[in-house]
């Protein structure tokens, strides 16, 4: 049986796909649009924030169409929470995040995928335990904090070798 | 744990909003006096993104896969090469 975001795709990115074709842009736009939307949904079903007023495929198609005319504009779609945006002070471009997540995927990957199951899919320690390996949630906690460690510890490094 | 992951806690409680406002003001205090730690809790800001930057991206890219999962059936290949 197909993953419920399959059926919402088939269902609902042929719509998208012609409305943006209508509005004059490409299928490669459309697609970059409906999956940032695709995002949203999602993120904002796990945070329980999503007030579905009508059905998914409306919210889906409603949220993709402001996307790609934020793309228009050159405006990011997706803000972060506050408590994680940059400073004003300390601006961090795009391009340097994007760098030094490469090199974060080069030597801390098994870390990234921990702390994204921690932070980002909130499973429980003991999930994690479980699948890393870890002898027991407690285990997986010391872990966890030994992962933020390790990769604050390379961006502080790639930081100074940039400046 | 060794006292740098308690650390590490402290400042994961600090950048979620976890703490009191007392203990925050405190926090708050620690960083104006102490530039090392505000260059820790900032490299810890940015591990954060990252880590939401790196969950994103591992998500368009199972978008990716169901995309051209659905290309390969005929019905929905068809419906997108009527919108071109």
């Amino acid at each position: 049986m197909d993953h419920p975001i399959t059926s919402l795709y088939r269902d609902s990115f042929p719509d998208f796909a012609r409305l943006v074709r209508r509005m004059g842009g490409s299928l490669e736009q459309a697609k970059d649009s409906f999956h940032d939307a695709l995002l949203i949904y999602l993120e904002k079903e796990k945070a329980g924030t999503l007030h579905l007023h009508s059905t998914p495929k409306a919210y889906l198609l409603g949220t993709a169409r402001i996307c790609w005319l934020q793309t228009l504009k050159n405006k990011p779609s997706m803000p972060l929470p506050d408590t994680l945006e940059q400073s004003p002070d300390q601006p961090e471009s795009r391009e340097m995040e994007e760098n030094l997540l490469r090199s974060l995927l080069r030597t801390g990957k098994k870390c990234l995928h921990l702390l994204k199951a921690f932070y980002y899919d909130n499973s429980s320690m003991q999930d994690i335990a479980t699948r890393f390996g870890f002898n027991g949630s407690r285990s997986a906690t010391v872990q966890k904090y030994k992962c933020l460690e390790k990769l604050r510890n390379e961006i502080k490094t790639e930081l100074c070798a940039a400046n | 744990m060794r006292s740098e992951l308690n650390e590490i806690q402290l400042i994961d409680r600090y950048l979620f909003r976890q703490l009191s406002t007392e203990d925050t003001q405190t926090f708050e205090a620690s960083l104006m006096a102490n530039g090392p730690l505000a260059e820790r809790v900032e490299a810890q800001r940015i591990t954060h993104r990252l880590v939401r930057l790196f969950a994103r991206k591992e998500h368009l890219r199972r978008f990716e896969a169901i995309y051209q999962q659905l290309l390969q059936e005929p019905a929905f290949a068809r419906q997108l090469k009527s919108t071109t």
